[in-house]
């Protein structure tokens, strides 16, 4: 028997949803939500009929119901309809003094639990939470081995026993509950930007594949929306070919006209078959191609690469559709670099490549740029770099155009990259590790971002292949 | 009048049995003090009651609890010092 949790997106990421005689374990830190995301399970159950025990170890039951109403649950209708019972559980009532040993076992919550289950029917368990139950044990570990007994008789009766533990943020390796348990659901906060971000993910699932991805996920007074950015999200807006078919799909269709676009590489990585082959589709579709050249990205280079792929780029560039603008003199010095970028400065620059961009614009041509930006980063001061990179993205946006920049994400300042990254529309990152090259997508302005894909190399027309 | 010790138990525990002949010794030399035994998988409303959770489990008029199973002089000391320092 499959019971869903109420969250049609959870239900997708277990793999339908609850299994009978499966036990669960939601794990996250103190204020995270799993008391909540527990109860919003419980009202999903309650809504198919399902019966369920509550079992609560640390919040009372009255407050448990009031936390519910905060959520638009009716707990009580449920409880005296006899579809939900509550069950307090605790080592040490109020008022109790303890004296511990370690030869003990847990059949007094065993024969509780199936008593109260078998009164009401009940297929579904909740135990929230197990971090609270064990604190009051002086053998913390003693009751933990006496919990399995738990599990396995739960779960024997053919349902589902949900779990809530508390994980601490600097835990490194799994606890017990994650060997012991047949799924493990996620939840993790972080600050960001002074808001706080909650992610959820199934890092264990026993039939099923694991979703390591953590999705973000908002716990408002309606329920429990999980924003799935895996999936291709339903745009309206005219989205352009990148020229590699499986980035289009991976990014839900293409890359949305007027995106910056902003490619991260590390300085090991060759980028230049992902910039030849999109460079290649777009001269090929009769699109207006502006590169702002530099040491890494220059016109001799260009040429040669695509005869090495035996693409023939002259008819193009005697078209005129391809245009290179020279930033610096790659003839000189570093230091006369730098004497002459200030000499033609940013904003002649920019000029420039507006007013390429309207000549083609005029004859109907979409337009694309392509710059490399890690010696803008290098050679100009930050704030000129960035308000450079702000006006030429912003250029970009208003003509409809789409720009891809590269950068050497070692090479700048991590508060550089982040200001980048804001400005970016869509991020993806082309890295290296141990002789793989992967793609990703960090950020989409259409919500499709995508984990680490293997990308091959090849010799001829498209010089890259996203493999899955 | 008596007081009551609740002594709970399943057929699970290995150390129960044990651990009442030790407390029936105890009670034996007592005046006032009353042994009752619970089989928590009989008797689930007392259990639930007095939220019984581990196996064995005395529970002394004092609200002192001795979770757990012990040697005849751990318990011993422990029903001293609820016997000598009162309810």
């Amino acid at each position: 028997m499959i019971i869903s949790t109420g969250i049609e997106e959870l239900d997708k990421m277990i793999d339908g949803g609850l299994r009978t005689s499966f036990c669960y374990a939601i794990k996250g830190s103190a204020g995270s939500g799993k008391t909540v995301l527990s109860l919003f399970m419980t009202v999903g159950a309650l809504k198919a009929n399902i019966p369920v025990l509550f079992i609560s170890t640390e919040v009372d039951i009255e407050k448990l119901m009031t936390y519910g109403q905060s959520f638009n649950m009716d707990l009580e209708s449920y409880v005296n309809k006899g579809l939900l019972h509550f069950e307090k559980m605790s080592l040490k009532p109020l008022g109790t003094n303890l004296v511990q040993t370690d030869q003990f076992n847990l059949s007094a919550i065993i024969a509780r639990t199936k008593d109260k289950m078998e009164s009401i029917k009940a297929k579904m368990v909740i135990f929230d939470s197990i971090s609270a139950f064990f604190a009051d044990f002086k053998y913390e570990k003693t009751a933990r081995s006496n919990f399995m007994d738990f599990i396995r008789e739960i779960t024997n009766e053919d349902a589902v026993l949900v779990l809530t533990a508390e994980s601490q943020p600097t835990e490194e390796y799994s606890t017990i509950e994650e060997f012991l348990v047949d799924g493990v659901i996620k939840i993790r906060t972080e600050l960001k930007n002074n808001q706080i971000i909650k992610r959820i993910s199934i890092p264990k699932l026993r039939s099923a594949k694991p979703i390591n991805f953590e999705n973000r996920f908002i716990i408002n007074r309606d329920g429990i929306s999980i924003l799935r950015s895996e999936q291709p999200p339903t745009s309206h807006i005219k989205e352009e070919s990148s020229g590699i078919e499986k980035l289009d799909k991976l990014l839900g269709g293409g890359i949305p006209s007027g995106s910056v676009v902003l490619v991260e590489v590390d300085g090991e990585t060759n980028y230049f078959p992902l910039f030849l082959t999109t460079l290649c589709y777009h001269l090929e579709n009769d699109k207006g191609v502006i590169i702002h050249s530099n040491v890494h990205m220059y016109s001799s280079r260009i040429v040669e690469d695509f005869n090495k792929a035996d693409f023939n780029i002259e008819p193009f560039l005697n078209k005129g559709n391809i245009v290179f603008i020279d930033k610096y003199n790659r003839s000189v010095t570093a230091v006369e670099a730098r004497e002459m970028s200030q000499l033609m400065t940013t904003d002649d620059m920019i000029s420039v490549t507006v007013e390429l961009m309207e000549a083609f614009q005029k004859s109907k041509q979409k337009v694309v740029i392509y710059g490399d930006l890690t010696d803008d980063a290098n050679i100009l001061n930050e704030s000129e770099f960035l308000r450079y990179f702000a006006l030429q993205s912003f250029n970009i946006k208003e003509k409809r155009s789409i720009g891809y920049s590269f950068i050497n994400f070692n090479a700048i300042s991590r508060e550089m990259l982040a200001r980048l990254r804001t400005t970016a529309d869509i991020i993806i990152r082309f890295s290296r590790e141990d002789y793989t090259t992967y793609i990703e997508c960090m950020k989409s302005s259409a919500g499709a971002t995508f984990l680490p894909k293997v990308v091959r190399y090849k010799d001829k027309m498209p010089l890259i292949e996203i493999v899955d | 009048m008596s007081l009551k010790i609740l002594f709970f138990t399943s057929p699970t525990c290995s150390w129960c049995p044990y651990l009442e002949s030790i407390l029936r010794q105890i009670i034996k030399g007592v005046d006032h003090l009353e042994l009752e035994v619970i089989d928590v998988t009989k008797d689930i409303t007392k259990a639930g009651e007095y939220e019984i959770v581990a196996i064995p489990t005395i529970v002394l008029p004092n609200n002192q609890r001795i979770i757990g199973s012990a040697d005849e002089g751990f318990i011993r000391e422990q029903m001293d010092f609820f016997l000598t320092l009162g309810s």
